[in-house]
C-alpha cells in the first residue's frame, strides 16, 4: 500500500547540515498499522512530512496505492492521506460547529455550491460521531472551541478517517492529552482504523503504546530505521526491551554495539540480531 | 431627514462593511486595498453610465472590477508571498493611479444621469420620499442574503475554515491559497459594488472618495459586534449592517451637532479612527482594569 523507497532528506541550518532522513526504506501492506518510536530529532516527523508532501525528499520515492506521489502537492495527496497532529488545535476549525467540521471532512476536497451540511448527510455524520462514545452527537451545533482537548482530538481522528483514506498519519496525537483521554483516543483510533482497514503510521513516545497498538514496530534513530519488527516479533516484545535498546543507542551511535556489549536487554539475542542484520530489503514487506 | 439619509448611507456603505467583514473576520486577512476598490467601483460605474450603459450594467461592471482587484491582492499575498498588509497597500496605491486613468480626471459628475436605486424605485412604484431607503435596503438585503447562503455552502464553509486553520483546510485537500484569492475577490467585489452605489447616490465619483474606507468598514463591523454581540454567521452579517447604519448615524450626528462641541467636518477621520482604536484597545484595557495580563 505504502512504499517509502530510499528516502533522504537534509536540512541546511546555516552552514550546518542536518540529515533528518538517511536512506529510509519502509513498506506497509494494506490495513497494516505500524507504530514508530525514536528519540527527539530521530526524523519521525520529517518522515511523515515527506509522506504527506509537506517537504520534498532530496532523494527517493514515495509510492501510495500504486501512485508515485513524491511530487504531488499536499492538497492533492489529501484525498489519499489523513493526518492528525499532536496539537488538538491543529486539526479542527475552532469557530465552526462540530457538525460543520465533520461536514468539511466528509466533503474532503470538494468545494461546490451545495450546502455544507446537507440534510441527508446529517444522519450518517450523527451516527459516526455517536460511535465515538463521547456524547459529541448531542453537541453537534456547539463550536469546537468549547470541546476539551480529548474530545477535539477524538473528533480530529474521526475527521481524518471519515473518507476512508488509504493512509493515516498520526504524529504523537495523544501526547497533549491526560492519560485517561489518551487511552480513549487511542482506542477510538484503533477501532476506526480496523473498521475501515486504513494503513496507519502512528508516531509515539510511549513504549507501551508502541507495543500495544498495531502489528508493526519501527524504531528510528538519527534519520535511519534501526529496527523494524513484524507482528510475530512484536508480540514477544516487552517495554524493557525497547528501553534497553534506546539506552544502547544513546551510549553509542553505532547500533551494532548492542550486539557486542549485549547491554542487558531481555530477548537480547533476537533484537540484537535484528539490529545487526538489518538490510533495506529485509524491512520491505508486501 | 438626517435619520433617513444616515440609514440610506448605512445600507449602501453596508455592502462595503460586508466586504471588510469577509476579509478581516472570515479570512482573517487584513486587506487594505478597499481604500482603492471603493473608488474603483465608483469610477467604473460612473464611466459606464456616462457611456450610456444602464445603471444596472454599471453595477455589474463595478462588481467585476472589484473581483479582479481583490484577486490581484490575493495573488500578491499567496503566490508572491507578500505580507497581507503590504499586498493590500500596493493594490491600493496602484488603484489610485488606475482610477484616475479610468475616469480621465479626478472626478466625474453623474448629475441627471440614471441611478439604479431610483430606477428600481420607479419599477416598484415606491412611495415618494422613501425611494432610496427601500431600494438600498433591497440591494443591501439581497447581498447580505447571498453572502449568508454562500458562507453555508461547501465552498463558503471551507473559506471560513481557512481564516481559522489553513493547515486543516490543506489536510482536507483544498489549497487554502485559492480560497484566499477567491475570498478577497468577493470581498472587494462587494466594496466596489458599494462604491458604485455611492457614486450613483451622491451623483459623482471622486478619486479621493476612498480614503479612510477601511477604517469606516472596521468601525461598522465593530460597532455591530458591540451592539448585537453576534454568535453565529447570520447574526454577524446582520450586525455588520446594523453597525454600518449606526456608524453613519453617529457621523451625521457628529457633523450636525459637533460644531457646538468644537468639531468640524475635517475632524471626522480623526474621530472615526479613535472609535476603531477604542474598540481594538477595549479588551486590553478591560483586562488591565481587572489587573490581568492581556
Ligand atoms: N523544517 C526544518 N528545517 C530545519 N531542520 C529541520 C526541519 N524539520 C526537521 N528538522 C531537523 O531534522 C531532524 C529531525 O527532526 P524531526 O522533527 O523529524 O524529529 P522527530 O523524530 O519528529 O523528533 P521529536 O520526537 O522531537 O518530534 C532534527 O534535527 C530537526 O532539527
Ligand atoms: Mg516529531
Amino acid at each position: 500500500m505504502l512504499e517509502v523507497q530510499e528516502v533522504t532528506k537534509t536540512f541546511a541550518l546555516g552552514a550546518e547540515r542536518v540529515v533528518a532522513l538517511a536512506d529510509v526504506t519502509l513498506a506497509l501492506g494494506e490495513g497494516e498499522v505500524a507504530t514508530v518510536i525514536g528519540s527527539n530529532g530521530a526524523g519521525k516527523t520529517t518522515l511523515l512530512n515527506v509522506i504527506a508532501g509537506v517537504c520534498r525528499p532530496d532523494r527517493g520515492r514515495v509510492v501510495l496505492a500504486g501512485w508515485d506521489i513524491t511530487r504531488w502537492p499536499v492538497h492533492k495527496r489529501a484525498h489519499l492521506i489523513g493526518r492528525v497532529f499532536q496539537d488538538p488545535l491543529r486539526g479542527t476549525a475552532a469557530g465552526m460547529t462540530v457538525l460543520e467540521n465533520l461536514a468539511l471532512a466528509s466533503r474532503k476536497g470538494r468545494r461546490g455550491l451545495w450546502p455544507l451540511v446537507h440534510r441527508h448527510r446529517r444522519q450518517s455524520l450523527y451516527a459516526a460521531v455517536a460511535q465515538l462514545g463521547m456524547g459529541l452527537e448531542k453537541r453537534l451545533q456547539e463550536k469546537v472551541a468549547h470541546l476539551s482537548g480529548g474530545e477535539r482530538q477524538a473528533l480530529t481522528v474521526l475527521m481524518a478517517t471519515l473518507t476512508r483514506p488509504k493512509l493515516l498519519l498520526l504524529d504523537e496525537h495523544t501526547a497533549a492529552l491526560d492519560p485517561a483521554n489518551a487511552e480513549k483516543v487511542v482506542r477510538i483510533t484503533e477501532e476506526l482504523v480496523r473498521e475501515n482497514r486504513i494503513t496507519t503510521i502512528m508516531v509515539t513516545h510511549r513504549m507501551d503504546q508502541a507495543i500495544a497498538v498495531g502489528e508493526r514496530l519501527v524504531m528510528m534513530h538519527k534519520g535511519r530505521v534501526v529496527l523494524d519488527l513484524g507482528a510475530g516479533e512484536k508480540r514477544r516484545l516487552q517495554v524493557e526491551d525497547l528501553v534497553a535498546l534506546f539506552r544502547s543507542l544513546g551510549v553509542s551511535d553505532d547500533a551494532l554495539l548492542l550486539v557486542r556489549n549485549g547491554s542487558g536487554c531481555k530477548g537480547d539475542g533476537d533484537l540484537g540480531h535484528l539490529l545487526a542484520s538489518r538490510q533495506p530489503t529485509s524491512t520491505a514487506r508486501p | 431627514m438626517l435619520f433617513l439619509h444616515a440609514v440610506e448611507q448605512g445600507l449602501i456603505y453596508g455592502l462595503m462593511a460586508l466586504g471588510v467583514y469577509l476579509s478581516f473576520r472570515v479570512l482573517s486577512f487584513p486587506d487594505l486595498s478597499v481604500d482603492g476598490t471603493l473608488p474603483l467601483g465608483a469610477a467604473v460605474a460612473a464611466l459606464l453610465v456616462l457611456r450610456g450603459f444602464s445603471p444596472y450594467v454599471a453595477l455589474l461592471g463595478a462588481f467585476g472590477a472589484g473581483l479582479v482587484a481583490g484577486a490581484f491582492t490575493g495573488a500578491l499575498a499567496t503566490r508572491l508571498r507578500i505580507p497581507g498588509l503590504l499586498a493590500g497597500v500596493l493594490t491600493m496605491i496602484m488603484l489610485y493611479s488606475l482610477n484616475l486613468r479610468i475616469m480621465g480626471r479626478p472626478n466625474l459628475s453623474l448629475l441627471g444621469r440614471p441611478s439604479a436605486l431610483l430606477r428600481l424605485a420607479t419599477t416598484l412604484a415606491v412611495p415618494k420620499g422613501y425611494e432610496v431607503l427601500v431600494t438600498s435596503g433591497i440591494f443591501a438585503g439581497g447581498a447580505l442574503l447571498l453572502l449568508l447562503l454562500f458562507l453555508f455552502t461547501e465552498l463558503g464553509g471551507a473559506m471560513r475554515a481557512v481564516g481559522q486553520n489553513p493547515d486543516m483546510v490543506r489536510t482536507l485537500g483544498i489549497a487554502p491559497e485559492n480560497l484566499v484569492v477567491l475570498g478577497l475577490a468577493l470581498a472587494n467585489g462587494l466594496v466596489a459594488l458599494s462604491g458604485a452605489f455611492v457614486a450613483q447616490y451622491s451623483g459623482f465619483a471622486d478619486v479621493g472618495m476612498g480614503i479612510g474606507t477601511i477604517v469606516a468598514g472596521l468601525a461598522s463591523v465593530m460597532i455591530g459586534e458591540l451592539l448585537l454581540r453576534p454568535r453565529g454567521i447570520c447574526t454577524h452579517l446582520v450586525a455588520v449592517m446594523v453597525g454600518s447604519v449606526g456608524y453613519r448615524l453617529a457621523i451625521s450626528l457628529a457633523l450636525r451637532y459637533g460644531a457646538t462641541l468644537g468639531f468640524t467636518a475635517s475632524d471626522l477621520r480623526l474621530l472615526t479612527a479613535l472609535v476603531v482604536l477604542g474598540a481594538l484597545a477595549a479588551p486590553v484595557i478591560r483586562a488591565a482594569l481587572r489587573g490581568e495580563e492581556a
